[in-house]
């Protein structure tokens, strides 16, 4: 049997509401100590990956943060029977719950910016056409200005990456004020200014797309895309240590799985 | 387009020890002798990742 991985949640009590997955197939917890694997029974072949199916992961691990804290799981996340999720779950523990307890009543939001590169260029070469002295065209060797060419190329993008960190600073002051972690990417590509996560305390939330909106108001011609809530999809920090806990430290952990946790979901097997 | 960037690229992976391939399926293998599959994975490494609708929104 093949158990297919929506999250882990903080929670070791059954999910009352009915919840499908993949496939159309029933979504249950099996808990492990005080924590739980969300999960579904599928059947091979495995599912291609089709949009359907990323759509119905996703909207799995939505349900979930209605109720729980989740952490949610790289898409197509398959494991090979009850006894081997368990055995994950314990070599995890530790991480897990230092991840939910850190993310707990948090949320995370998506932020784009787009600038309008060209024109954002174009206003640097003039600036810089203004401040430069006549050369004598005439008189440059070959050499000469390839030399020139190729240090105005260097100035104007040196201005470029300036601008659009002074930019950024500017919009990152405000949402970081709401905000208790986040994760900036500077010109992904020539016209993304920022591509940005920030995981906010839901009780600040209103705060942070106030923050928005009032960044979105500042420049009307920098296109701006915004999306929230999710689960903290970014924000999961895994230690590499994780798989190595020692023997004792594996034995205390499976005291604390009582005989009935063991055995939930075990009949459907 | 947000969602599918998150639940493709995010999230946590679990990680293993070393990476094997039998029948079409990525197995991973844990310390703890946990067996994964991801077809993602192998997606991606066959270079072809998305299939049907998606491909028009790539």
């Amino acid at each position: 049997m093949k158990l297919y991985l929506y999250g882990i949640i903080d929670s070791s009590d059954q999910i009352t509401e009915s919840i499908y997955g993949l496939e159309g197939s029933s979504v249950y917890n099996i808990p492990f100590c005080d924590i739980g694997a969300v999960v579904s029974e599928i059947s091979p072949p495995i599912q291609g990956v089709t949009e359907g199916a990323v759509l119905e992961h996703g909207a799995v691990v939505e349900k979930l943060m209605a109720d729980f804290t989740v952490l949610p799981v790289r898409f197509q996340t398959v494991i090979e029977g009850r006894d081997n999720l368990l055995l994950m779950m314990q070599s995890y523990y530790k991480d897990f719950k230092d991840n939910l307890a850190r993310l707990h009543n948090k949320l995370e939001f998506g932020i784009k910016v787009i600038w309008p590169a060209e024109k954002i260029k174009e206003n640097i070469i003039k600036t810089l056409k203004k401040g430069k002295q006549k050369d004598s065209e005439s008189n440059s060797s070959q050499g000469r200005k390839f030399m020139t060419e190729k240090f105005e190329k260097y100035k104007i993008d040196k201005e470029f990456q300036a601008k659009a960190d002074k930019f950024i600073k500017v919009m990152d002051t405000f949402f970081s004020k709401f905000a208790t972690e986040k994760k900036l990417r500077k010109l992904k590509t020539e016209h993304l200014l920022l591509d940005a996560v920030y995981l906010v305390e839901k009780s600040q939330e209103s705060n942070f797309r106030e923050a928005f909106e009032h960044i979105k108001s500042a420049r009307s011609d920098f296109k701006y895309l915004f999306s929230g809530p999710w689960p903290a999809y970014n924000f999961v920090v895994l230690s590499k240590q994780s798989a190595l806990l020692t023997d004792s430290q594996q034995t205390d952990l499976l005291d604390k799985v009582t005989q009935d946790q063991m055995l939930v979901g075990a009949d459907s097997i | 387009m947000e969602i599918l960037d998150r639940v493709l690229d995010k999230g946590v992976v679990i990680s293993g020890d070393m990476v094997i391939s039998v029948a079409d399926v990525d197995l991973i293998y844990l310390g703890l002798k946990v067996l994964l599959s991801s077809v993602e994975t192998i997606e991606k490494l066959r270079g072809s990742p998305f299939t049907g609708p998606m491909q028009e929104a790539r």
